[in-house]
Formats: structure tokens, sequence, C-alpha cells
């Protein structure tokens, strides 16, 4: 891998074929992922056409659960009545930027628009926050359990995503 | 937390409220990187680069730091902005 850096013709990186299928391979899991939370169309039409008709309730899985959490702490009523009102264009949001990512991966010289960049620095942050749920990194110093392989992407995306914000600042 | 903040949105804040004014509160978590928090607190609320840093830093050590206070609309629309960037944020009442 060339980690990313500014060039003439936007900022760029260079991934081996394996770097890249690994990508594409968390950003689809991660896209798969957020569709667990479509939404419901037995519920309410008229919500759903307006993208609104998400659930009221939190996700029970920890990875959507970071991804997706509560806009008010300490009052469900609030909490609930947000995420149903908000919580489908948060995930199409995310369920767009993974999208992107992948497309931009179809060359292995990656070359990001700015455009690009802020779906690239969203993507890589939701897929770190979701490997990290399943490694249960929960508190500041753990260092996760599980799969090393795991490990080692995350802390990889770690690396990747901190010589983007490197690059964009 | 500082009011000594000079974007435009967070001017937002000197705006007459007839209710306690809302906070958007940016909690720690184990996986953005430090310099990620403050690069999104730069680039969403338009901080400057010292503040920013300050708030990062506070959301590192003490766990949580006041991002933005405001009308309960507009910390909704900033919280929701937090998630988009992966950040984990919730808002309140000022005084709750």
């Amino acid at each position: 891998m060339i980690p990313f850096a500014a060039g003439v013709a936007g900022i760029t990186a260079k991934f081996t074929t394996a770097e890249s299928l690994v990508l594409v391979d968390l950003a689809e899991q991660l896209v798969e992922l957020l569709e667990e939370r479509a939404p419901d169309v037995t519920g309410d039409v008229l919500y759903a056409q307006l993208g609104i008709g998400g659930s009221s309730a939190p996700p029970l899985d920890p990875a959507l659960a970071r991804l997706l959490p509560d806009a008010y702490r300490g009052d469900d009523d609030a909490a609930s009545n947000h995420r149903r009102l908000t919580e489908q264009s948060l995930v199409e949001r995310k369920v767009a930027n993974a999208r992107r990512v992948v497309a931009d991966l179809s060359s292995r010289d990656v070359v990001l628009d700015p455009v690009s960049v802020q779906s690239w620095l969203r993507t890589l942050t939701d897929i770190r926050l979701a490997l990290a749920a399943r490694l249960q990194i929960e508190t500041d110093g753990d260092t996760g359990l599980g799969d090393e392989d795991m490990l080692s992407v995350y802390d990889w995306l770690g690396y990747l995503q901190g010589t983007l914000v490197e690059v964009i600042e | 937390m500082s009011q000594t903040l000079e974007s435009p949105r967070i001017d937002e804040r000197e705006a007459p409220q007839s209710d306690a004014p809302w906070v958007t509160i940016v909690w720690n978590d184990p996986v953005n990187l430090m310099t990620y928090v403050s690069w999104v607190f730069r680039s969403y609320f338009g901080y400057p680069r010292e503040e920013a840093e300050r708030l990062m830093l506070l959301v590192h050590t003490e766990g949580r730091a006041v991002v933005a206070s405001g009308g309960r609309e507009d910390m909704e629309r900033h919280v929701e902005a937090m998630h988009d960037f992966g950040l984990w944020a919730t808002l309140t009442k000022e005084d709750a």
C-alpha cells in the first residue's frame, strides 16, 4: 500500500489487490449490516414514503447500535421519537458513503475528489466502529479480543484513516 | 464550556431562546482517532484549531464535552451530523 497523499490529481492512494479486496468486502459488509435496518414496509405508509419509517427501538446488535446511537440519553421517549424520524436517512447516507468507497476501489490507484474524501472518512470510521464492537473494544486501552486477522485489519484501517486525516489537514 | 466560539453556526446560541438552551455532547469512545475528532470539530462546527483540540482533549480525558448549545432543533441537527461522522453524540437540556 502507498497510503493517502496529496498529488496533482487530488488525494491518492495505491492498494494491493488483496488490500483492495479487503476494503471492498468490509464496505459491502457494512452496507449489509446497515440494510438490516431497512424500513418496516408494513408500518406507516406515509412515513415510509418520506423515508422516516424507521424503527423506534435501538438496534440489538452492538455494532449497529454504535453506528446508529440514541440521540438522547436517559430519555427513552425522546430517543425513540428521534430515531423513528431520522434513522432511515442516517442509514441511507452511511450506505451511500460505503457504496462510493466501493466504487472508488474499482481502480487500485485510488483518486479521491472532495466528496469521496468525506465518504471515505465516514466509512472508514463506520467500519472501524463495527469491527471494534465485534472485537469488544469498549473503552480506551482495550486491545481487542478475538480474531487476530480482524485485529490487524482494525489497526490497519486506523493507520489508513490517520493518513487521510493528515493529508486533508 | 467556553463561549468564545467563532463559527456562524455557533452564533445561533446567542439568538434569544424562550426555553432553556439545549446542548450537544460528544462522548469519548475508544475507536475514533484524536486527529479525526479534532478535524470533525473544525470542519463541521468551524472551530479554530486550538478550540477544536481543546474540546477533543476534553472528550478524551473527561469522557465528554459540550460542543455546541442553542435551540433543540439545531442540537438535533448537530447530533445527527456527529452520527454521520461516527462520533457518539447526544443532546440534552443544559440544566438537565
